[in-house]
């Protein structure tokens, strides 16, 4: 049994008295001391799936329309709100895009991890505190002692984002889903915020979501991969798998337009087009609109997920059949 | 001592919002030792000297009863203070939680401010007459229906700032630590929106005053016997020709009183939301 087994996710938004779908039947589980990486670009639903997973979908336009998210055992939605809460920042925490917004700006951050420790630990405020003391220590924010008196606005992008991975940590969370954490940082800073993720991950054995869209990152971080695409996974595997044998165009899209920088490239292949909105239907494979290898076959058959070896499944029509 | 600090910064190079600082502290020093400072009862009645001119003893002379009109503008002061922080606790409290409630909770919000907006649609005079002449006369009514005028505009504001600060990341992260809807609400929520309920209550407190002259004015305000200021206006009014001090020391001391908390107001909008800054330069 996996950690984080989530089936059949269904997300729709509700527009205009209509559902319309935007994460369309995605399953991927994560196991202790795993990371699974989830790329794709924006507006594919990656960061949707993240928040169907915390339960943050509640009061918004978006609606859980299918599909089960187990955790730990426990199917999260049929939890009570108490129930969910309990779970919630102590068994599962979560890491956002933004290190500028997401710590509240009134108070110190010392406060805050305090507040989110004794949310669950039955702790004095004085060993919260020194516990806040030592999660500071342990994302390498210098001076920790007098650092945790600080306001959100004295500290950089990169200090705040280790705060709030301390502040994710503070009670030893199984999971840990990081939707873009290092994205708005800078890449010496980001860098050092993923190696800081690997070491916890090591120390605790924690179980890691990794969301981005940048390819690089997750080859460097994770253990499994899975490419969305317009709501779907268009092709998991395990990352070795995945990068010695890359089997959707949308994937070998997605590397091609890294800068390599040891090669001298003229012009960096960018996928032409956009993600499709979510109001256009399209018929057959969400991706022939901007794929080279496109025949007629994939604007009106949608392609079933295929596996090209044992754990690499590919929603492409060529699959397996030559590279892409 | 630090609050003190930055609240007296906020006056730096604003010579008129300082006098207005300066007026409102002598209103409420004056409020506070009224029965030090006023050197007669505001409710002796002395026929004899009935419609005395100001001078001595009678600093601002006597009205139609022979009552001292300096004692009673001075516990007219402490009148004023008492309405003016009891409408802004009503309305603050009220409009509050009307605001915020209403934008976190969303199908709660689609009747609350609903509700609000009717109550919006009546002119505020109107709405305060109305209310008054449903309750009896008294101090603790006019606090409540003055309060409730002003908490339809305080849940407005609060209502589009809440629903703002609900979409920070930061809410969300609160969720995702597992905090409840009580602690999301006012432990995550309410400390981003004091400066504004701070301004608020400035200019609350000021058009508190002006509402409750003009309900004493109109004689639903507070008890005749009860000195205020507006009462004073209400009661002299028919010896304007004959004795028109009895108007003009009530009435000068409600529109300076209001004129400087709206300097304050300003001041203390100025300095917390940069936005307005131009409109208002020099002041």
């Amino acid at each position: 049994m996996a950690l984080l087994e989530v089936k059949d996710l269904e997300i729709a938004v509700a527009a205009g008295g209509a559902l319309l779908p935007v994460v369309r039947g995605v399953s991927f589980s994560v196991d202790e001391n795993e990371t699974l990486g989830i790329v794709g670009e924006s507006g594919c639903g990656k960061s949707l799936t993240s928040l169907a997973i915390m339960g943050l979908l509640e009061g918004s336009q978006l609606r859980l329309t299918g599909g089960s998210i187990s955790f730990d055992g426990r199917e999260l939605n049929s939890l009570s709100p108490n129930e969910r809460r309990a779970i919630m920042g102590d068994q599962m925490a979560m890491i956002f895009q933004e290190p500028m917004t997401s710590l509240n700006p009134v108070y110190r951050i010392g406060d805050q991890i305090v507040e989110t420790i004794r949310q669950h630990r039955d702790m004095s405020k004085r060993q919260a505190s020194d516990r806040a003391v030592e999660l500071l220590d342990l994302v390498r924010i210098p001076e920790p002692a007098r650092r945790i008196d600080s306001f959100p606005h004295q500290m950089s992008g990169g200090q705040r984002q280790r705060v709030m991975i301390a502040m994710a940590l503070a009670c030893d969370p199984k999971l840990l889903i990081a939707d873009e954490p290092t994205t708005a940082l800078d890449v010496t800073v980001q860098k050092e915020v993923l190696d800081l993720m690997a070491d916890l991950q090591t120390r605790m054995g924690t179980a890691i979501v990794l969301i981005s869209h940048d390819l690089g990152v997750i080859a460097e971080t994770c253990d499994k991969v899975a490419v969305m695409y317009r709501g779907k996974i268009v092709e998991a595997a395990s990352a070795a798998a995945l990068f010695a044998n890359i089997s959707h165009p949308y994937t070998r899209g997605l590397l091609n337009s890294i800068p390599v920088v040891d090669h001298d490239v003229e012009w960096l292949e960018a996928i032409p087009g956009r993600v499709p909105t979510i109001d256009e239907t399209l018929p057959g494979c969400a991706f022939h609109p901007r794929c080279s290898m496109a025949e007629i076959r994939c604007s009106a058959e949608d392609p079933a997920p295929h596996d090209v070896a044992t754990g690499h499944t590919v929603r492409c029509h060529f699959a397996g059949k030559g590279t892409v | 001592m630090n609050m003190l600090r930055t609240f007296l910064a906020m006056f730096r190079g604003r010579k008129l919002a300082t006098i207005g600082l300066i007026w409102l502290c002598i209103v409420g020093l004056a409020a506070i030792a009224a029965p030090l400072i006023a050197p007669f009862d505001p409710l002796e009645i002395d026929p004899v000297e009935r419609l005395s001119e100001p001078g001595l003893p009678y600093l601002f002379g006597t009205d139609h009863f022979g009552r001292d009109s300096f004692s009673r503008a001075i516990y007219g002061a402490r009148m004023a203070v008492i309405i003016g922080l009891g409408s802004v606790i009503v309305a603050l409290v009220t409009g509050g939680l009307v605001g915020m409630l209403s934008a976190y909770f969303t199908r709660l919000g689609h009747v609350l401010m609903r509700g609000i907006d009717v109550l919006m649609a009546f002119p505020a005079l109107l709405l305060a007459l109305v209310l008054m002449t449903l309750l009896e006369r008294s101090v603790t009514n006019t606090i409540i229906v003055i309060g409730i005028v002003y908490a339809t505009t305080t849940a407005r504001i609060l209502f589009g700032m809440t629903l703002k600060l609900k979409g920070e990341t930061f809410v969300d992260a609160a969720i995702c630590s597992g905090a409840g809807h009580g602690s999301i609400l006012f432990r995550h929520i309410l400390p981003n929106l004091i400066s504004p309920l701070l301004v608020q209550a400035s200019f609350i407190f000021a058009f508190a005053q002006l509402q409750a002259a003009a309900l004493d004015f109109l004689g639903l305000g507070l008890p005749p016997e009860v000195p205020s200021w507006g009462n004073m206006l209400s009661e002299e009014r028919i010896y304007v020709t004959r004795a028109p001090w009895l108007l003009i020391f009530p009435g000068a001391l409600i529109i300076l009183s209001v004129f400087s908390m709206n300097l304050v107001g300003d001041a203390m909008r100025d300095s917390i939301d940069p936005r307005f800054k131009d409109d208002i330069a020099g002041v």
